[in-house]
């Protein structure tokens, strides 16, 4: 445990509204002007500039509310308390894992903080493909500015890890650009713990930034209080309808919570934002919603080095290379972003391939194990339309994402461009995250053998880490779910800002992304709602 | 048990539904209350020493102790998971350690208790390469349930050279 000072214990004991959960029964109703489903990128932007504004906010969360006490660096611990299905939420048939977070804060509080603004070709595809002409750079460049100093995001001065500076040696030694990630982080320990909670709250998180914010300006906090629809009468909300639910998920206890409110802002993440949705049967008469569903999928290598590389050890990610993005038009061949993830033994040995002498070796070699991941841009072209977002019988989400051959042709160059980086870097083997692969000891037999694996689901290991898209918006109705102010294309009085907002995937972690979306967002409803003009702190 | 179909595994289950899926509900329960029954806590077992071998210790009597400290840490992991995601490993498991399941679904002829490492490991290696994608999912299902409760432990990190969290 912690015994540095913990921020959110203080903000308790000097009297912040929280209640479900440890911190009390969820009261039969309450009133608001605005209630924010979810506590994470956009639910937090848009909570403080609402609060700000004068506004009475209620933010209702699933997950529960845990701080910089409770993060004691324990995979076993914070996966099930602060991610969906601890960790492990899957898509339909299985073949992609996903990390989501799922707890106060949302994904922020246990993102690896990289931070990127939304790629300058990305904004251009939705300007053509989605009539959404206000998005360029120079109109968003403001939001981000804002959000960046708010956050603390900027240059990363100590030097990476080694496993990110495998990938810088690897790249540069090859003629790939390569650069440093900009982190939201404020006198950060580089202890690499970032995926289990920020134990020093130097992590700019929702948790320990905005949420405070909105909180100490008298908003009300509902932890593990799962939205389960939305009330919806002569065409707009009139309420959210909640029920108290355990850490696990399930149901806890038969009284439910009714939210009344002038408005109503959803921003539980894609995949429950659009579940929500379609639980609530919202009017979607273009057949959009949970549609467009993206995943940035991630496949992965490892390598081997003589030294030790201890990648649980130091800053996560804090190298990156887009070169392979701009191989090809962003609506051509699928391309992708290199990053060097940070290594703890459980999710290593989850996605590690292979079991007995095999799989013991490897972990054995656990400390001097490197590994590369590629985040494939999907959402640009024909052949990556993405998943959808349905309902399970007991009404939970479930994503379908059928991976195509589209993207499984990118993944083939990935798996060839991480191994050629590692080999670059000095490595002794390299394992690409294959089940039929071997481990290689040079380039040659790596590139012949990648070249002719099957790439199949299950066979081919595909994680996630960022999920997108679901409640698109468009500048004309036919086109998404959203409209350019966020609002709801058939409910005045129903907003969406989180990431499924994203007409397609971002082709950059999408923290970044999120927050300067939604504090433009938010501004406006701030503005629209109270008449008053508020900026974060 | 209700009746339920394995569509939440998947796809192409077909088959299996129509030998197991009828007679689903007379077999023993995989988990009881939400934790593996002694059938479920033997199919474990076994999978365990499939998957793990080497990296539990060589001594009988610190290998017994390991694994049923695994079992423990499984049970606290499955109690971690959604209702929807419980009832899924239910199923998975009251299938797998039922004769016909074990039989057709993974393969394996001998019994869990009974099965010896290298009859453990050729059935995990035939349910990774196979080309019905129920079974592949049977085989990161039970490979990753196992990894994620072994290694989330700090007595199995000395052995893999990860020193644990760092002093704050």
């Amino acid at each position: 445990m912690s015994s540095l000072p913990d921020p959110i214990q203080a903000g308790i004991e000097r009297g912040w509204k929280v209640l479900g959960g440890r911190h009390g029964a969820l009261p039969e109703s309450v009133v608001c002007d605005v209630a924010v489903v979810g506590t994470g990128a956009g639910a937090g932007i848009t909570a403080e500039l609402l609060t700000a504004a004068g506004l009475s906010v209620v933010l209702i969360e699933e997950g529960p509310l845990r701080s910089s006490r409770d993060f004691n660096q324990i995979e076993a611990e914070a996966y099930p308390a602060l991610y969906q299905d601890s960790a492990n939420r899957q898509t339909a048939d299985k073949a992609i894992s996903i990390l989501q977070g799922r707890c106060v804060g949302g994904s922020t509080t246990v993102n690896w903080t990289s931070s990127f603004r939304t790629p300058s070709d990305t904004l251009k595809y939705w300007r053509d493909h989605f009539d959404l002409p206000g998005l360029t750079d120079d109109a968003m460049s403001p939001w981000f500015l804002q959000v960046e100093q708010r956050l603390n995001i900027g240059p990363w001065l100590v030097p990476p890890n080694a496993n990110n500076e495998r990938l810088r040696l690897g790249a540069a030694r090859l003629g790939i650009s390569a650069a440093a990630i900009l982190r939201n982080v404020k006198a950060c320990w580089n202890l690499g713990s970032c995926g289990m909670g920020c134990p020093t709250n130097a992590k700019q998180s929702m948790l320990v930034t905005t949420i405070p914010a909105a909180l100490d300006r008298g908003a009300t906090l509902l932890v593990q209080t799962r939205a389960e629809r939305l009330e919806i009468e002569r065409g707009a909300v009139r309420a959210v309808l909640c029920v108290p639910v355990a850490v696990n998920g399930s149901v806890a206890g038969t009284r439910a919570t009714r939210v009344q409110a002038r408005h109503v802002v959803v921003a539980g993440g894609a995949i429950n934002s659009p579940a929500l949705l379609l639980r609530s049967k919202v009017p979607d008469p273009h057949g959009l919603l949970g549609r467009r569903t993206f995943l940035h999928p991630v496949v992965a290598s490892t390598a081997i080095f003589e030294e030790p590389i201890e990648g649980w050890h130091g800053a996560p990610q804090t190298i990156y290379s887009d070169h392979f993005l701009g191989v090809d038009p962003i609506d051509g061949a699928i391309g992708y972003k290199l990053e060097a993830p940070p290594l703890h033994p459980v999710l290593a040995s989850i996605t590690l391939p292979g079991f007995g002498a095999g799989m013991a070796r490897a972990m054995k070699d656990f400390p001097r194990t490197q590994a590369l991941l590629a985040l494939l841009r999907d959402g640009f072209h024909e052949q990556s339309p993405g998943g959808h977002v349905g309902l399970r019988s007991d009404g939970s989400p479930l994503l379908d994402y059928p991976l195509t051959d589209f993207v499984f042709e990118g993944a083939r160059r990935a798996l060839l461009s991480m191994a050629e980086i590692q080999f670059a870097a000095g490595a002794l083997s390299v394992t690409p995250m294959h089940e039929m692969a071997a481990s290689f000891s040079n380039w040659a037999a790596a590139r012949q053998a990648i070249g002719v694996l099957p790439m199949k689901p299950y066979l081919t290991r595909v994680v996630s880490a960022h999920v997108m898209g679901g409640c698109g918006m468009a500048g004309r109705a036919e086109l998404g779910v959203i409209r350019p102010d966020g609002r709801h294309w058939q409910l005045e009085n129903l907003s969406v800002h989180d990431g499924s907002l994203f007409p397609t995937s971002i082709g950059a972690n999408p923290q970044l992304s999120i927050y300067g979306l939604v504090n433009m967002l938010a501004s406006g409803l701030a503005k629209s709602l109270s008449g008053r003009s508020v900026a974060l702190a | 048990m209700k009746r339920r179909t394995l569509l939440l595994l998947g796809a192409g289950t077909g088959t299996l539904v129509a030998l197991a899926g009828g007679t689903l509900a007379l077999l023993s329960p995989g988990l009881e209350q939400g934790r593996l029954s002694i059938r479920g806590r033997e199919m474990f077992s076994a999978v365990a020493r499939g998957v793990l071998a080497d990296l539990l210790p060589a001594e009988p009597a610190a290998r017994s102790r390991a694994v049923q400290a695994h079992l423990q840490r499984l049970d606290d992991t499955i109690a971690g998971l959604p209702p929807a995601l419980q009832a899924e490993i239910d199923e998975l498991v009251t299938l797998l350690a039922s004769m016909p399941g074990r039989l057709v679904l993974a393969g394996l002829r001998t019994d869990w208790p009974q099965a010896g490492e290298a009859e453990l490991q050729a059935m995990l290696q035939g349910l990774r390469v196979s080309s019905l994608a129920l079974r592949q999912q049977v085989y990161h299902a039970l490979r990753n349930l196992t990894n994620a409760a072994y290694f989330a432990d700090a007595s199995t990190w000395q052995a893999i050279g990860y020193p644990g969290p760092n002093p704050v």
